[in-house]
């Protein structure tokens, strides 16, 4: 090998390991740049795949009509989440007024985005929406559908941000079982088994637990988390109670596999 | 001059590799294997390339894999920038190693260099999160989706070859066979 290879190895994998010490902040800075350099790219793609696939119906449908009727659905979504989280409200308003104590509580607001890329790799879940900064977005903020919780962002570009999946291990949610005392820590798989695709993993839930298939799972909303109280994250599957705590399976409420439209909550209105 | 010419269209092809592959959904049959592209283009930039040339290529790949794969949960990184420059960096000088073979008429060379970089690049991510997380685990699925991807990208290697030498064309390299844009005899 010649001299000047040599050399020009040594240099980069210097220049490797110095780059490798950055914090997270600055590397984060240079992924969203990266993101706003392939994002027309995949915008451009999903574009595409959504005309391929509303083809049919465009040949039934009037165009005003169908706009019409995508406008409605959108709204109509955005207003069953929002219905969603004031039920929860509204219960503990309840709670509230009868102890005669008085807190107000804001009103969440809403940001409708669109699934621009999903699965792009092979041990992380997390999808792309078409929302960034300039839309207010910021890290760590909720995604939700009008079902249930779908994940959090995580790199947030100008008009781009990543979705970190609730099926993903590294999504950890604090969490509340329906008619039941019981709270535990809800997070998704390494890597997922072929028979059990996007399944959420319930730890840390007391071995006498006992949870039914076909009880609710929702966030419970502690203090200084990411995730507000009363987002619906799925069902129990199944429960065991291991050695030291029950652990039960979750089948997420929300079909993280072929979600498209999603809101982030982007804060108080 | 050529060389310049192959550097930079391979540059562009990575990077257009990146959203490309993004949209090409995971093989279900294969427990959930992706078609890799980037590795598949490396490979044979690295094998055909000169040892300068290839480290440019080793750098811009290894950032932009980085940048694509960076993974920040509430302020923790899982595989710092960095780290896949050096395993395209190892990655390439093997390769490269293998260029005079190359050159010499055995175009198949970048494919089994594909085939294994894919997979130990997909192994290495996986080694390294699993560092990070608790406790290391290998079963079927993880082999699937190691070797899987590894296969699949080789299969777009087997195709690179054709191309290249097809693209030689419109850039003046009349000799076909062995030779490609990149590779000079």
């Amino acid at each position: 090998m010649k001299k000047l290879n040599i050399i020009l190895v040594v240099v980069i994998l210097i220049g490797a390991v110095i780059l490798s010490t950055m914090g997270s902040k600055p590397m984060q800075g240079m992924q969203s740049v990266f993101l706003s350099l392939v994002s027309p790219f995949l915008k451009t793609g999903s574009a595409v795949s959504q005309q391929i696939g509303s083809v049919g119906q465009n040949l039934k449908t009037l165009d005003e009509l169908e706009v019409e009727n995508r406008d409605l659905t959108l709204k109509n979504r955005e207003l069953m989440a929002t219905n969603q989280l004031l039920r929860d409200i509204e219960a503990e308003n309840n709670n509230l007024r009868d102890a005669l104590e008085y807190r107000e509580r804001s009103v969440f607001q809403l940001l409708p985005a669109r699934v621009i890329s999903r699965d792009a790799s092979t041990w992380w879940n997390t999808v792309k929406v078409n929302r960034g900064f300039e839309d207010g977005v910021k890290s760590d903020m909720p995604v939700l559908t009008e079902t249930g919780l779908v994940g959090k962002t995580t790199t947030v570009a100008k008009n781009e941000s990543i979705v970190l999946l609730m099926t993903d291990e590294t999504c950890r949610v604090a969490t509340r079982v329906e008619g039941s005392v019981e709270q535990g820590i809800a997070s998704g798989q390494r890597v997922a088994g072929a028979g059990t695709p996007g399944e959420i993993q319930l730890s840390f839930l007391s071995k006498s637990a006992n949870l039914q298939p076909g009880q609710k799972v929702y966030t419970a909303g502690v203090s200084g988390g990411v995730f507000p109280s009363g987002i619906l994250i799925g069902e129990v599957k199944t429960f065991r109670a291991r050695a030291l705590d029950g652990q039960a399976v979750l089948e997420p409420a929300v079909d993280l596999a072929g979600v498209e439209d999603v809101f982030i909550l982007v804060g108080a209105k | 001059m050529k060389t310049l010419v192959g550097l930079v269209v391979l540059f562009l092809a990575i990077f257009l590799s990146f959203p490309i592959q993004e949209m090409i959904p995971p093989i279900a049959v294969l427990h959930g294997a992706r078609l890799l592209l980037v590795p598949a283009l490396f490979c044979y930039g690295a094998v055909a390339l000169p040892t300068p040339a290839m480290l440019g290529l080793a750098v811009f790949t290894g950032l932009l894999t980085d940048l694509a794969y960076l993974h920040v949960v509430s302020g923790q990184v899982e595989i710092a920038v960095g780290w896949s420059i050096v395993f395209f960096v190892i990655l390439g000088l093997v390769a490269n190693g293998l260029q005079p073979a190359f050159k010499r008429g055995h175009w198949w060379i970048p494919i089994p260099v594909t085939l294994v970089g894919t997979s130990l690049f997909l192994l290495m991510q996986f080694g390294m999160i699993s560092l990070r997380r608790e406790g290391f685990f290998f079963n079927e699925v993880v082999m699937w989706r190691v070797l899987g991807a590894g296969f699949l990208s080789a299969i777009v290697a087997l195709v690179l070859h054709p191309i290249a030498v097809w693209s030689g064309r419109f850039i003046g390299d009349s000799s076909f066979g062995r030779r490609t844009i990149l590779a000079k005899p």
